[in-house]
């Protein structure tokens, strides 16, 4: 019984990423920004909020700029702020 | 100070406001706010500054109805936060006096970013008009919205408009009647069922009736609309009380108080400064203080999130309520997705972004040069009728004739006829949706250099043309981002650059020196940006950037615009570029630039290695940089031979060089000083002359040294 919690809560982390990292045309779930004051009211306002869902379409070569649908429209993210966004990849798969 | 203005601008207003009506469009970027501006007000458009800021102001005005409509493009924002001057302006213009009614366009086919801006809009408590764009390509995707409920929702007048076919336009002004002359939203839907223009009929029977201040308009009741849950509503209110017990003091700012009230909660910098300057208020910021402390502790989140997340599910309740599935279609992809993805694809992105560069280099260069050689033509021709008639030797018809005529002439033939073409491609670029896209591409490489993708937008435009590519600058949200990029922009090699480094090292070093001197001005650019980064204060941005599909730009949009664009350079720019033309034609004209040549001979000869006559032409060459090379051209023609016999092709290379580098075109140099102040445009012309003789030099000594062995 504990042994499948443990099994359970190792699946749950390995499911917690940055965005970043999180493979692209896949839908997330945002569960944490950690950004400053300021850029946390802008990702805010546009509607990047834990608990939002949105999809990575994809992301710059060269480690640039992540590129997200979020509430409808597509969204730019500079790469240092996208690697303090989150997420949890859907668990269903 | 601020105060004062305000109440100024109250007092004329009362006494010559019969039949005007101002309106401030609002919304966010990319929906087809321009597209509906530009519907109503045509070319009676201008482009102005925001008083003391270097953000754009849009104007433009029509009569309709019997009344005159003022109205104001507002800057493309998402929020009324603090994030960038252009949210700050815009909600400092919407609560002034100025502004009787705000038509708020939203993109129906974006509906949740879209109300969020709307929301806090409302807060503003300003009569308010919904225009809901895009419904034509909404309903492409069988898809649709139930207007009567939109307007039972909002108690305010919703409008479904199609702004590229004009359709709805005109009845947004109708409303704007209603709201401000009759104090009434029309609410047709709710109240008499069907939508019809005969229930406005008294907008047309009873025209130029004194229009009222807006606050005897009752703005309705939204509270249970605007409600951030309990726990934030309790706090809330309890801020309004303790400002409302400094109304009088409050009411000079004109911001309701429970917008206030939100935005301190928030941390707002510049509302809280209205709580600052009085002493007795301080209190109230301790108190916000307090309660953000209380609701980050319950909710776990900071503040902003909580408050954006109600808002969110608010829309989404609204959202779930209007949006009418008529059927679920199949959606293809479109040739804008398929554009999309070519053009920000991670090869042929790259390739189609060195195209576009060079694109526009050819256009305005081709476009440019063959304009600005039918005016030298004519202009040198009427010299001849000129001369022909008065003497040569005539000073006062030759200072006239070449001083302030050719002043005029060269201004155009040199500046005005590579600005127009370049105004055109870029409203085409910018109305496309393609420039985020180079953004997006080259955001990694830029932060290198202490800025974020953004600053490309201008630096690509700089190929065209640096003038307008420096005023290009201001998209940049903070100010240390526009002065890195206004210093990069400047260094970008413009068409007339080009000229001087083809029509010399190409035609006579090959095309490898070509490649190896845009080489060092790249390479220029980069250490400039990172010298640039380090000095000034501050850290470079993340980019947070909206890419908006791409569609057709809309032709009507595009030609205004760079109609409007033109005008605001003649009349702001060109002056200066005359008269100083005007100046450094009459030095050149009595030859009292020659001492000059001497003067700075130990740079131009010894350290430079060039011939001491071209001391002169760089000194031209800031007025206009093909200068140079035309005036080395004239030089060998009156000697007999041609450029080759002037210079030796290394002396070309070096040349070349240094007019790339040394100094931005004196155009460049005023609108920076324009865009900046002037201690910044020199600080950057100074940098640039160090940079371009410290290359110079050492290219040429280092040539001199490997030689010598």
């Amino acid at each position: 019984m504990s042994e499948n919690l443990v099994q359970k809560r190792k699946k749950v982390t390995s499911l917690i990423t940055q965005l970043i990292d999180c493979p692209t045309g896949e839908k997330v779930k945002i569960i944490r920004v950690q950004a400053g004051h300021h850029a946390k009211r802008r990702l805010a306002n546009l509607g990047i909020i834990p608990g939002v869902d949105i999809i990575k379409k994809q992301a710059a070569p060269f480690r640039g700029p992540v590129e997200i649908i979020v509430k409808g429209s597509l969204l730019v993210i500079g790469r240092g702020l996208a690697s303090r966004i989150i997420v949890m990849l859907d668990n269903s798969k | 100070m601020k105060i004062k203005k305000f109440k100024d601008k109250s007092k004329q207003k009362s006494e010559d406001n019969k039949g005007r009506i101002n309106i401030a469009l609002a919304g966010n970027a990319n929906i087809g706010k321009s597209v509906i501006f530009n519907q109503l007000t045509g070319l009676s458009q201008t482009i102005g500054n925001w008083p003391g800021k270097t953000v754009e102001k849009m104007e433009g005005y029509l009569n309709f109805l019997g009344y005159r409509f003022n109205i104001v493009d507002l800057p493309g924002i998402y929020s009324l936060s603090t994030y960038s001057l252009e949210e700050i302006i815009s909600r400092e213009y919407i609560v002034s006096e100025e502004v009787d009614v705000i038509i708020n366009v939203i993109d129906a086919t974006n509906l949740e970013r879209n109300l969020f801006f709307t929301f806090q809009l409302l807060e503003l408590k300003i009569p308010m008009i919904l225009a809901i764009n895009q419904m034509d390509i909404l309903r492409k995707r069988n898809l649709d919205l139930d207007f009567k409920k939109l307007e039972e929702i909002f108690k305010l007048p919703v409008i479904p408009v199609i702004a590229v076919h004009g359709t709805g336009v005109h009845q947004l002004l109708e409303e704007a009647i209603e709201l401000v002359v009759y104090h009434k939203p029309s609410l047709h839907y709710v109240q008499g069922g069907k939508r019809m223009h005969e229930q406005l009929t008294h907008c047309y029977t009873k025209p130029n009736q004194d229009s009222k201040p807006k606050n005897e308009f009752q703005f309705p009741d939204l509270s249970s609309l605007l409600s951030y849950g309990k726990e934030v509503e309790t706090r809330i209110k309890e801020l309004v009380k303790n400002i409302d017990k400094y109304s009088n003091y409050f009411s000079k700012f004109h911001y309701p108080s429970r917008f206030l009230a939100i935005k301190i909660l928030e941390n707002d910098e510049e509302l809280e400064k209205l709580f600052r300057i009085n002493q007795e208020t301080i209190y109230i910021l301790e108190l916000a203080d307090k309660y953000r402390n209380e609701l980050e502790q319950l909710h776990g989140e900071d503040i902003s999130t909580i408050i954006s997340s109600e808002i969110y599910t608010d829309i989404h309740k609204i959202i779930e309520q209007v949006l009418i599935v008529k059927s679920h279609g199949e959606l293809k992809t479109n040739w804008a997705e398929k554009i999309d993805h070519l053009t920000t694809h991670s090869i042929w992105g790259y390739a189609i972004l060195i195209l576009i560069l060079i694109g526009i280099y050819l256009f305005t260069f081709l476009i440019g040069g063959f304009l600005g050689g039918i005016i030298e033509d004519s202009f040198d021709r009427l010299s001849t009728s000129i001369y022909n008639i008065y003497p040569e030797d005539n000073l006062g018809v030759k200072i006239l004739w070449e001083g302030a005529v050719g002043g005029i002439f060269g201004a155009i033939s040199g500046v005005l006829v590579y600005v127009i073409p370049f105004f055109l491609i870029i409203e085409i670029l910018q109305d496309s949706g393609y420039l985020p896209r180079a953004a997006y591409l080259m955001d990694r490489f830029m932060h290198s250099i202490g800025v974020h993708g953004k600053t490309i937008i201008p630096m690509i435009l700089g190929f065209g043309c640096n003038v307008p590519a420096c005023t290009g600058c201001r998209i940049m949200e903070t100010e240390r981002e526009k002065k890195i990029s206004i210093a990069l922009t400047s260094l970008i090699p413009c068409a007339a650059v080009m000229t001087v480094v083809l029509g010399l090292v190409g035609r006579y070093a090959g095309v490898v020196w070509v490649l190896i001197l845009f080489a060092i001005n790249f390479i220029v650019i980069i250490i400039t940006g990172k010298i640039l980064n380090r000095i000034l204060p501050g850290e470079c941005t993340e980019l947070i950037m909206e890419m908006h599909e791409y569609r057709v730009p809309n032709y009507s949009v595009i030609l205004t615009q760079t109609w409007v664009r033109t005008k605001e350079f003649i009349y702001k720019a060109m002056p200066i570029i005359i008269i100083s033309g005007a100046f450094l034609e009459l030095l050149f004209m009595f030859r009292l630039l020659d001492p000059v040549n001497l003067l700075i001979s130990p740079i131009t000869v010894f350290w430079l290695g060039l011939p001491a006559v071209t001391g002169i032409f760089l000194i031209y060459g800031i007025l206009r940089k093909e200068l140079t090379l035309v005036l080395l051209a004239l030089l060998a023609n009156s000697m007999g031979t041609n450029l080759s016999g002037l210079l030796t092709p290394f002396q070309m290379i070096i040349f070349s060089l240094v007019t790339m580098l040394y100094i931005p075109c004196f155009a460049t140099i005023v609108i920076i000083a324009k865009e900046t102040n002037w201690k910044f445009a020199l600080k950057i012309s100074l940098l640039e002359i160090g940079m371009a003789l410290l290359i110079g030099g050492v290219i040429n000594w280092g040539y001199i040294f490997f030689t010598s062995i």
